[in-house]
């Protein structure tokens, strides 16, 4: 996890703050600013303990309920008995939701800064479609099924897609925003009809993939974790370098370039680190909608639209909104389970038409 | 000069478009030649002689049997509903502004799907599947409707909100495809990507109706409509009341969408492609309804005759097609757009 | 007619500026207003937020009544519950002595047509179908297309010049042509009130002299017309009323000769000026005093600020 400190000392620098007119901290007086990076850190630290009570709920809760103490026992290695093997089970989920919650909100606010359109998801440059349908193919064609093989498999799968929609997005020149959304909605569609009629055909296909396709935290082998992990950090440290380039892109490609920003490599650097943040959860977790929406839309309320804290906070965030959507996904369908999945599609829908309210006059 | 006026006496007068009357045209010989393939062909097909006899009643034997149970309801509902989408999809093309803006995109078809997955297999027996649609259909913009925080006034929210509601509706969906057996999460599946397979003529009715009161309704909206496409506000000043014109479009939008939905289930890009391949081939702007209506149900017929005739055992569900095919074609629209510099 | 010419002449006679803080309303008539277009006691508004709080006027008949202001004083908001697009608060806007917002509103689109700021030109149009649109209020669902409609586009794109353009689509026109389908499109109305809402943004000069032009013809034949202009040059060339708004009240209006002052620019805009005659209409023309030391003497620009 990142420790606070030295992230608020580099932000501090005075590169970064003048590259940061659109808070206003540039204009501000540096006593202002003293104070501002102060409540921020703090206000990172909170963020942080609430992320490690979250931990601790998702290690406690569930269809058999384990009281704290005897959760920190485990985790200190003196648990005992059969407390002890409930909390060792749910350290997989666990580890699984912050890895995948983290990398989904960074990957959404990097997402949502390169496009500049506050309603950006991961998703819409058919990420999750690509990574699906390599899914599906492999299974069908190949009779690759295991949990082992499927991020091998995801990674390229999304890989491509994502290299599609770039292609049909710069079909008749550059690749604007809006066309890259457009090209992803265009891509999704074609690869959802072909996912749907490989898994009409082949039921048993259908079976494995109609589960995989509402992301869920249980079930997933816990050897996919040290999997996707090295993708998972490239991804991270990636995008959270583009923090500064963000801020100028913030202001459009032309005052960007004004400022010194390089547009073209920001925008590949951070579709790479996208599509690496997002094909690795997707491929450990299943795709989990809304994460990569809500988070840095919270988050934006909290820190305001400063990209370099935003991505730290999205990094600690993300867990917290996945963990908690899992943690009630098994207590109010109790004994069974809903799927995280479509826990976030009801929390984050709601949270985006409130977005969506709070918009300014939009023409 | 491109506009041919007709006139009656002096209570009737409509501009006509040269143009579009002979797409219009074009487009009912491409249906009327889908229709007569789609009985004919294959192994179970008419006989050609048979064609008129059998529309007639008159058929007898096998040549009844595949008429009246397979081929024939089948390919009234095709038309029908296709037509019902080319026009919600015009409709709501129209009052958001975008050529994005169609029941897939909006909500309305995630909507009607959960309806339907709801009432069909989760507390069966207390609506039947077409009510169950509608009442998705009608929860999901009524949301849009309150999540803009401006009704339908403000295009772009719809649009977002809308994606916001498809995506809940989706979850809820795959939700109940988790939890009920796979045969039945097959069927769901396949009525979810929208079929024609199996429809009977009580289908056909239900559709032919919703499309025979609402189709009307849509024309009478449709110069109104045109004029909100300036701006609210000059389209006001006009007299043209576009809040509510705006709200009656949604609506009868709505119910030709779910009324399809209902029969077909939720087949994609018919209601987003048909407006906008009518609008090219025309070059006229505006909701060009009929010829809306007359597209989409060319499509969605021919989409069924393909997936029809496709070699293999397999019988996949023609929304398969219609979303490998609509999507190719919306992706060949966006780059010729971008091409031309016309489109962001 | 002569009664509301003599009227106009009043109001401009008392025209004078009111003390800040406290912007004296003109009088509000007793009877029934004697002009076509008037507004009554107007509170206007966005939500919570107030534009303008009490704000009576009578629209000349006949004349060409411009507003001007400074930004965001309210004058395309005024313009706007003139036009029925925006709902008063309170107060009404009468349109020949009914209240506008219970009229039908096909009805209120035969007398009044208005042009607003920014309106969007659908895609693919043809300019002739544009102003056929101009059309709509006139229409039934049978009647589309009558003949009066004909002539009615056709006698619209003929005033505002643009016959030869008729079949061209709108996305191929110069701004300047633009602007003037657009007023075609407001022409064919065929309405005797007509409000444009800055008719001239957007466009460059002689484009802007142009459709001032072609707005003053229109008041010629005979039109009410009522626009919100930028330029107080060009409002006072071309105005027989002038409205001078400030904070949503009105702070002064009548003849622009009377009412343009140094004291009035100085008072409303922040500006010290001085007013000179045109010398081509003889209208007031406001020239900005220079600062003292903001300019160089010399005629090169200093090569850093």
């Amino acid at each position: 996890m990142t420790s606070p400190n030295p992230t608020a000392s580099t932000l501090a620098s005075p590169v970064g703050a003048a590259l940061n007119p659109p808070t206003g901290v540039a204009t501000a007086a540096p006593a202002d600013r003293r104070r501002r990076v102060f409540g921020l850190g703090a206000g990172l630290l909170v963020t942080l303990l609430v992320l490690g009570g979250t931990v601790l709920l998702s290690l406690a809760v569930g269809n058999k309920h384990v009281p704290l103490t005897d959760v920190w026992a485990s985790l200190t290695g003196s648990g005992a008995g059969y407390a002890d093997a409930v909390v060792n089970s749910r350290i997989p989920r666990t580890m699984l939701g912050v890895l995948a919650g983290g990398s989904l909100a960074v990957a959404g606010a990097v997402m949502q800064g390169l496009t500049r359109n506050p309603l950006a998801d991961p998703g819409l440059f058919g990420v999750n479609a690509g990574a699906a349908a390599a899914l599906v193919t492999a299974a069908a064609f190949f009779g690759l099924g295991s949990a082992a093989t499927s991020v091998w498999v995801a990674l390229p799968g999304a890989f491509v897609a994502v290299v599609i929609v770039y292609l049909v997005g710069a079909g008749g020149g550059r690749a604007t925003p809006v066309r890259l959304v457009l090209a992803g909605v265009v891509v999704t569609a074609v690869i959802g009809a072909y996912i749907q009629a490989v898994t009409l055909s082949l039921p048993a296909v259908f079976d494995t993939y109609r589960f995989w396709v509402v992301g869920s935290l249980a079930g997933r082998d816990p050897g996919v974790i040290l999997e996707v992990l090295p993708f998972v950090v490239a991804g991270l440290l990636l995008a959270l370098g583009l923090g500064p380039s963000l801020n100028a892109l913030a202001l459009g490609d032309d005052t960007a370039r004004a400022l010194g920003a390089h547009v073209a490599r920001t925008r590949l650097f951070g579709a790479f680190a996208t599509t690496l943040l997002c094909a690795a959860a997707t491929a450990a977790v299943g795709p989990i909608g809304f994460v990569g929406l809500a988070v840095p839309h919270i988050m934006r309320a909290v820190v305001g639209s400063d990209q370099r804290w935003l991505l730290v906070y999205c990094l600690l965030g993300g867990p917290i909104l996945l963990l908690l959507a899992d943690v009630l996904g098994r207590i109010i369908m109790s004994p069974a389970e809903l799927m995280v999945g479509i826990v976030t599609a009801f929390i984050g829908a709601p949270i985006l038409l409130l977005a969506v309210r709070r918009l300014k006059s939009t023409a | 000069m491109s506009i041919v006026t007709l006139r009656a006496g002096s209570w009737l007068s409509v501009p006509v478009r040269p143009r579009s009357v002979a797409v219009a045209v074009s487009m009912l010989f491409g249906l009327l030649v889908t229709a007569v393939l789609s009985l004919t062909l294959g192994r179970l097909g008419l006989a050609p002689s048979e064609v008129i006899p059998a529309l007639a009643g008159a058929a007898t034997g096998r040549d009844a049997i595949v008429f009246d149970t397979l081929r024939g309801p089948r390919l009234a509902v095709g038309i029908a509903a296709g037509a019902a989408f080319g026009v919600a999809g015009t409709l709501f093309q129209t009052v958001t502004r975008n050529p994005l803006g169609s029941p897939d995109i909006i909500g309305l078809s995630a909507g009607a799907s959960a309806g339907a997955a709801a009432f069909g297999l989760l507390w069966t027996g207390i609506l039947p599947l077409p009510l169950g649609a509608l009442v998705g259909a009608g929860v999901a913009m009524a949301l849009v409707f309150l999540g803009t925080g401006r009704g339908f006034s403000s295009p772009s929210r719809m649009l977002l909100v809308g994606i916001g509601v498809s995506a809940m509706a989706l979850a809820f969906v795959q939700f109940v495809i988790a939890r009920v057996g796979r045969e039945q999460a097959t069927v769901l599946a396949a009525y979810l990507n929208g079929s024609l397979a199996s429809r009977s003529w009580d289908h056909a009715t239900t559709i032919w109706i919703s499309l025979a009161v609402l189709l009307p309704c849509a024309l009478a909206l449709s110069r109104r409509l045109q004029l909100t496409e300036m701006g609210d506000e000059q389209a006001d000043t006009l007299g043209a009341q576009s809040a509510a014109a705006r709200i009656l479009a949604v609506l009868v939008g709505m119910g030709l969408a779910t009324a399809a939905v209902s029969v077909v289930g939720p087949v994609a890009f018919i209601a987003l492609t048909a407006p906008q391949i009518a609008r090219r081939l025309s070059r006229s702007p505006g909701p060009n309804t009929v010829l809306s209506a007359l597209t989409g149900a060319a499509l969605l017929a021919l989409a069924d005759l393909l997936v029809q005739q496709l070699p293999g055992d397999v019988q996949l569900p023609v929304g398969v097609l219609t979303a490998c095919l609509g999507g190719i074609y919306l992706g060949y629209l966006l780059i010729s757009h971008w091409k031309k510099g016309t489109l962001a | 007619m002569t009664l509301t010419r003599t009227r106009a002449a009043r109001v401009g006679d008392t025209a004078s500026l009111s003390t800040p803080g406290t912007p004296r309303q003109p009088a509000t008539p007793p009877a029934p207003p004697t002009t076509r277009l008037a507004a009554h006691h107007l509170r206007l508004g966005y939500g919570r937020e107030t534009v303008v709080a009490d704000l009576s006027l009578d629209i000349p008949d006949a004349g060409f009544t411009v507003i001007v202001g400074p930004n965001a004083c309210g004058k395309s908001t005024l313009l706007k519950s003139l036009a029925r697009t925006q709902a008063p608060q309170a107060g009404t806007v009468l349109l020949d002595g009914a209240p506008i917002g219970r009229m039908r509103s096909r009805a209120v689109s035969r007398q009044l047509a208005m042009l607003p700021q920014s309106p969007t030109a659908p895609d693919a149009i043809t300019v002739r179908d544009l102003v056929g649109r101009g059309r709509f209020p006139h229409q039934t669902f049978l009647r589309q297309w009558s003949r009066d409609d004909e002539t009615a586009v056709h006698a619209a794109l003929s005033a505002t010049n643009i016959t030869a353009l008729a079949d061209r689509d709108m996305s191929e026109l110069s701004g300047g042509q633009r602007q003037r389908a657009w007023i075609a499109m407001v022409l064919a109305q065929q309405t005797e009130l007509v409000l444009l809402d800055e008719p001239t943004t957007f466009l460059d000069i002689a484009h802007q002299h142009d459709v001032l032009e072609l707005c003053s013809r229109l008041h010629a034949d005979g039109r009410t017309l009522v626009a919100v202009l930028h330029d107080l040059n060009q409002a006072a060339r071309y105005a027989t009323h002038l409205v001078v708004m400030k904070a949503g009240a009105i702070v002064a209006q009548g003849d622009p000769s009377t009412v343009l002052t140094a004291e009035l620019v100085q008072e409303v805009f922040g500006l010290a000026c001085v007013i000179i005659d045109d010398p081509e209409t003889g209208t007031p023309l406001v020239v900005p005093k220079a600062t003292p030391g903001s300019r160089p003497a010399r005629s090169g620009f200093p090569p850093s600020a």
